[in-house]
């Protein structure tokens, strides 16, 4: 049985309601065009990632996201999410953002190409129609511009 | 919302339950501790794994809101001694 999360976000809101799931106001479905192994692949992240010399995200109503380098040499990567889980990623945020795993299987031929950019905005944001209409719109035409095929979102 | 936009994504979760709730339109569910998905630190072989296991299961989504299980588990004997910690974790988060 899988571990359940919202019993526990309920007991953390309390003694307010519990945060309210939103989904999007319109279900999305968009087929893929090609198999992995010929797309071009972005990781987006939900832990409010960003490189040492870009701006630290402002919890927990932040509503600005980061263009993080592909390229797992291109510096470390710092976790600002405010949430209690934050003492193992930041050991290795990798394990929370797998840049290196992804370019490993981009040179194995596993996926086609690495987006050159990676993105990270702020999880557990209540501007939930902000996020829709501004925030999403925005890291899609982000997305758009790097030609990716396919992005990977990893909650947080 | 991305994929409203016309980008298609895998979301790779570890909250079944949250996945459930509010369906993304492909999921991949791995049984490990919300913010460690891909294992633990350091162990890079693990990471390639469960990231390769998640793109394999790309071709086999036939509908939205599917979730596919990964069957991952974050100890290899299958101990669940881990959720204690995370409860606690989580509950730091007020």
């Amino acid at each position: 049985m899988p571990f359940e999360y919202l019993p526990v976000m309920a007991q953390n809101s309390a003694p307010k309601p519990a945060r309210i799931l939103a989904a999007p106001s319109k279900p999305a479905w968009r087929a893929l065009d090609k198999p992995a192994r010929q797309s071009r692949v972005a990781l987006l992240s939900s832990a409010a990632l960003r490189l040492a010399d870009q701006a630290p995200f402002i919890p927990r109503e932040d509503l600005s996201y980061r263009r993080l380098p592909a390229d797992p040499g291109a510096g470390a990567i710092i976790i600002d999410h405010h949430s209690g889980i934050g003492r193992v990623p930041r050991q290795d945020p990798e394990i929370a953002f797998p840049r290196t795993a992804l370019a490993t299987l981009a040179a194995q031929g596993i996926i086609g190409k690495l987006s050159p950019f990676h993105f990270s905005f702020m999880g557990g944001v209540r501007r939930h129609e902000e996020i829709e209409n501004t925030l999403a719109p925005v890291l899609a035409r982000e997305l758009r511009q790097a030609e990716v095929d396919l992005a990977l979102l990893v909650p947080y | 919302m991305i994929e409203g936009q016309g980008i298609p994504t895998l979301v790779i979760g570890t909250a079944h339950d949250i996945m459930t709730q509010v369906p993304p339109p492909r999921a991949a569910f791995v049984d490990h501790p919300v913010g460690r998905t891909f294992g633990p630190p350091h162990e890079r072989s693990r990471h390639e794994l469960v990231l390769a296991k998640a793109l394999a299961e790309l071709s086999q989504f036939a509908r939205p809101g599917e979730i596919r299980d990964l069957k991952i588990n974050w100890s290899p004997d299958g101990s669940r001694a881990w959720e204690d910690e995370l409860r606690a974790e989580l509950l730091r988060d007020r």
